[in-house]
C-alpha cells in the first residue's frame, strides 16, 4: 500500500487545531475526529517506541478514547498537543504494569498474500531489525526518530504537534540520527544490514 | 563531507528540504511499513462518555434493591468460575517451528530430517542436535534462533509477549526482533535477556557459559548480579556464581586474564587488590562499559578508585556526582551508563521487573 507521504507543517493549522479543540470540549464529535486526523500519527508514534508494534493501533484508539473522556478537564486548548502526547506516554507505560493482553489468532492468509509476504521477507526482517535499532535508542532520541522515519512528520510539525521546542526537536532528531547512524555501521559489520 | 553538503543533508532530515539524504531517504522506505493507517473511529456514534447524574426516586430505590440482587449472583457465579475454570497454560502463543540445517535434529521423539519438513516444539519439548546435525527454530512475532552441532534446548513457555527457552548445553545464534525483555534464555549460571537483537551463547557440559553480543545489546543476570553486554562484548558466566564482567572482545590480554581471575578464581583479599590495580592501570576508553561494571562488585573503599578511572575513560555526564556513585545511586549510575550510547537501560528497569514477576524466572 502507498503510505502518506512526509507533511509540510502549515503555521494557520495551529489556530485551526485551538477552535477545533474548543468545539471537541463542548461535545462537538466531528471536530474530535478532525483532531484524531490531526494528531493519530504523533499518538501512533510514541506508543510504537514504546510498545510492542502488533499492540500499536488498538493502544492508538483507547488514548484517543480516553481523550475524549478527559478533554473537559484540559483547561488550555493551546497544549492540546503536549497534553495528548502525556496521555499517550501514560498509557504506554501502563501497558507494562498490566498483564500483557493475550495474542490474537493470525487470519489465515491467501496465497498471493502468502507469496507477497515471502517475496517481501527481507525487506521485512530488515524494517524489524531497523526498527528494534531505534527502539533500543536512549528515550530522549527515538521518539522524534520514529515520528520522522517512520510516521513521515517534519521537525517543525513534530515541535508543534508534541509542543516541544524547536531547538530541542532538532537536538534530539539529529542526535538520535548519528546514533542511529553507528548501530547501523556496526550492524552492517555484524548481519549485512546497511541503511546505505 | 564539506559543511555546506552536511547542512542541505541535515536540512532533509530536518523538514525534508535540500538534497535527500539517501540514508534517511533508505530508513524512511524500511520504516514506513510501520506508519500509522488506521481510520478515525466513529466518534459521532460514540455515546456520552461523561459521567451522567442520577435522578433517585423511591420507585428508582425499588428496582436498585433488585437490580443489586441479580448483581450479587453474577458476582458469586463469576467467582466461582474464575475459581474452577480451568488455569490458562503457558502455551498460549504460536508454535516455534523447527527445520533442518544439517544432519538429523530431533524434538521429543520426532526426528527433523531432510523431507520431514519443520517440526512443531512444543512447551516441555527439547530440541537435541547431535555432533554433525544442526537446526533453526523460528517464531514470525519473536526471531529466529540458529542451533549449532552437539546443543540441548528446551522450550519452557511460549506465552503471549514472553519466550522462554533454556540452553541446557551448545551453542545458539539468536536473531531477535521481538520487543526487548521477550525473549529470555535461562542457562545453568545465568539467565540471558534480550534487549534487541543478535547474539551467540555457548554452553558447555560443566554448566559454563560465555555470551557474546553482534548487535544491540543483552542483559544477563543470576540472583541480583547483572551484566549488560552491548555489541561487540562478551561476558562469561560460571555456575554458583553467575555472570562476570563483560568486556570488549579487543581488550588487551593482560586486562582479560586480570578480569577472569578477579570474576571466577578464590582469591586473597591482596590479589584481589592487585587485580583490580591491573584492571584499572590496562582499561582502555572502550573498556569503560567494564570499569562500569565494577563499580557495583568492588568494596566501598575500591570505589573510588574505580569512579577516578571511569571518570577519567568517561566523564559522568551532568547530574551524576561522585558522591552519588560512591554510594550506587541507581538513576546516577543508569545515567552514566545511558552516556555510553550502548542502549537505554530504562529498558532493562521496565522489562527486567516484568519477567522478574514471573513466579518461575527470578533464579
Amino acid at each position: 500500500m502507498e503510505r502518506q507521504a512526509v507533511t509540510v507543517w502549515p503555521v494557520a493549522e495551529s489556530r485551526e487545531d485551538d477552535s477545533l479543540v474548543s468545539a471537541a470540549r463542548d461535545g462537538d464529535r466531528a471536530a474530535f475526529g478532525r483532531l484524531y486526523d490531526r494528531y493519530a500519527r504523533m499518538v501512533h508514534g510514541i506508543l510504537l517506541a514504546r510498545v510492542p508494534p502488533r499492540e500499536v493501533d488498538d493502544l492508538v484508539q483507547e488514548v484517543f478514547l480516553l481523550a475524549l473522556r478527559r478533554l473537559h478537564a484540559l483547561r488550555d486548548v493551546s497544549r492540546f498537543g503536549a497534553w495528548l502526547g502525556t496521555i499517550t506516554r501514560n498509557r504506554a507505560n501502563d501497558y507494562f504494569r498490566k498483564e500483557i493482553p493475550a495474542e490474537r489468532v493470525t487470519d489465515p492468509v491467501s496465497e498471493d498474500q502468502a507469496e507477497s509476504r515471502t517475496t517481501n521477507r527481507t525487506a521485512e526482517l530488515e524494517a524489524k531489525m531497523i526498527l528494534a535499532l531505534v527502539r533500543a535508542l536512549p528515550e530522549a532520541y527515538r521518539e522524534p526518530l520514529i515520528l520522522r522515519l517512520v510516521e513521515g512528520m517534519t521537525g517543525p510539525e513534530i515541535a508543534e504537534r508534541t509542543g516541544l521546542t524547536h531547538g530541542s526537536v532538532r537536538v534530539n532528531l539529529f542526535r538520535g540520527m548519528r546514533l542511529l547512524r553507528e548501530k547501523l555501521d556496526e550492524a552492517a559489520g555484524s548481519q549485512g544490514l546497511s541503511a546505505t | 563531507m564539506s559543511e555546506k553538503k552536511q547542512t542541505m543533508k541535515d536540512d532533509y532530515l530536518w523538514d525534508r528540504s535540500g538534497k535527500p539524504d539517501p540514508e534517511v531517504q533508505k530508513l524512511e522506505a524500511a520504516l514506513g511499513r510501520y506508519r500509522h493507517n488506521q481510520p478515525a473511529p466513529s466518534f459521532e456514534k460514540i455515546r456520552d462518555l461523561r459521567p451522567v447524574k442520577q435522578h433517585w426516586s423511591i420507585f428508582s430505590l425499588r428496582w436498585s434493591y433488585q437490580l443489586g440482587a441479580v448483581a450479587a449472583v453474577v458476582l458469586l457465579a463469576a467467582t466461582v468460575f474464575l475459581v474452577l475454570r480451568p488455569k490458562p497454560t503457558e502455551n498460549a502463543g504460536p508454535s516455534w517451528a523447527v527445520a533442518r540445517l544439517e544432519g538429523t535434529p530431533r524434538v521429543g521423539w520426532h526426528s527433523v530430517g531432510e523431507k520431514s519438513g519443520p517440526v512443531k516444539m512444543g512447551i516441555g519439548q527439547t530440541l537435541v542436535t547431535d555432533g554433525s546435525s544442526r537446526a533453526s527454530i523460528t517464531l514470525d512475532e519473536t526471531g529466529r534462533v540458529e542451533v549449532d552441532a552437539g546443543s540441548r534446548l528446551r522450550l519452557v513457555t511460549n506465552g503471549p509477549g514472553r519466550k522462554r527457552l533454556s540452553l541446557e548445553r551448545g551453542t545458539i545464534h539468536a536473531t531477535i526482533w521481538a520487543p526487548p525483555g521477550e525473549f529470555v534464555v535461562d542457562t545453568p549460571s545465568a539467565v540471558a535477556v534480550d534487549l534487541g537483537c543478535v547474539y551467540t551463547l555457548h554452553v558447555d557440559d560443566s554448566g559454563a557459559g560465555l555470551l557474546r553480543t553482534t548487535m544491540g545489546w543483552v542483559g544477563f543476570k543470576l540472583n541480583g548480579q547483572e551484566s549488560f553486554i552491548p555489541a561487540g562484548a562478551v561476558c562469561k558466566t560460571r555456575p554458583k556464581i553467575g555472570p562476570g564482567t563483560p568486556y570488549m572482545e579487543d581488550a588487551p590480554a593482560s586486562f582479560l586474564d586480570a578480569l577472569s581471575r578477579f570474576d571466577f578464581e578464590s582469591i586473597t583479599p591482596a590479589e584481589r587488590n592487585a587485580l583490580l590495580g591491573i584492571l584499572l592501570a590496562d582499561a582502555r576508553k572502550n573498556d569503560a562499559l567494564t570499569i562500569w561494571h565494577l563499580l557495583s562488585r568492588v568494596s566501598d573503599a575500591d570505589r573510588q578508585g574505580v569512579y577516578d578511572r571511569l571518570a577519567s575513560l568517561a566523564p559522568p555526564p551532568a547530574g551524576v556526582t561522585r558522591n552519588g556513585i560512591l554510594r550506587l545511586d541507581r538513576p546516577m549510575l543508569d545515567s552514566w551508563w545511558n552516556s555510553f550510547g550502548f542502549g537505554d537501560i530504562y529498558l532493562w528497569r521496565t522489562y527486567e521487573r516484568d519477567w522478574s514477576q514471573h513466579p518461575s524466572t527470578d533464579k
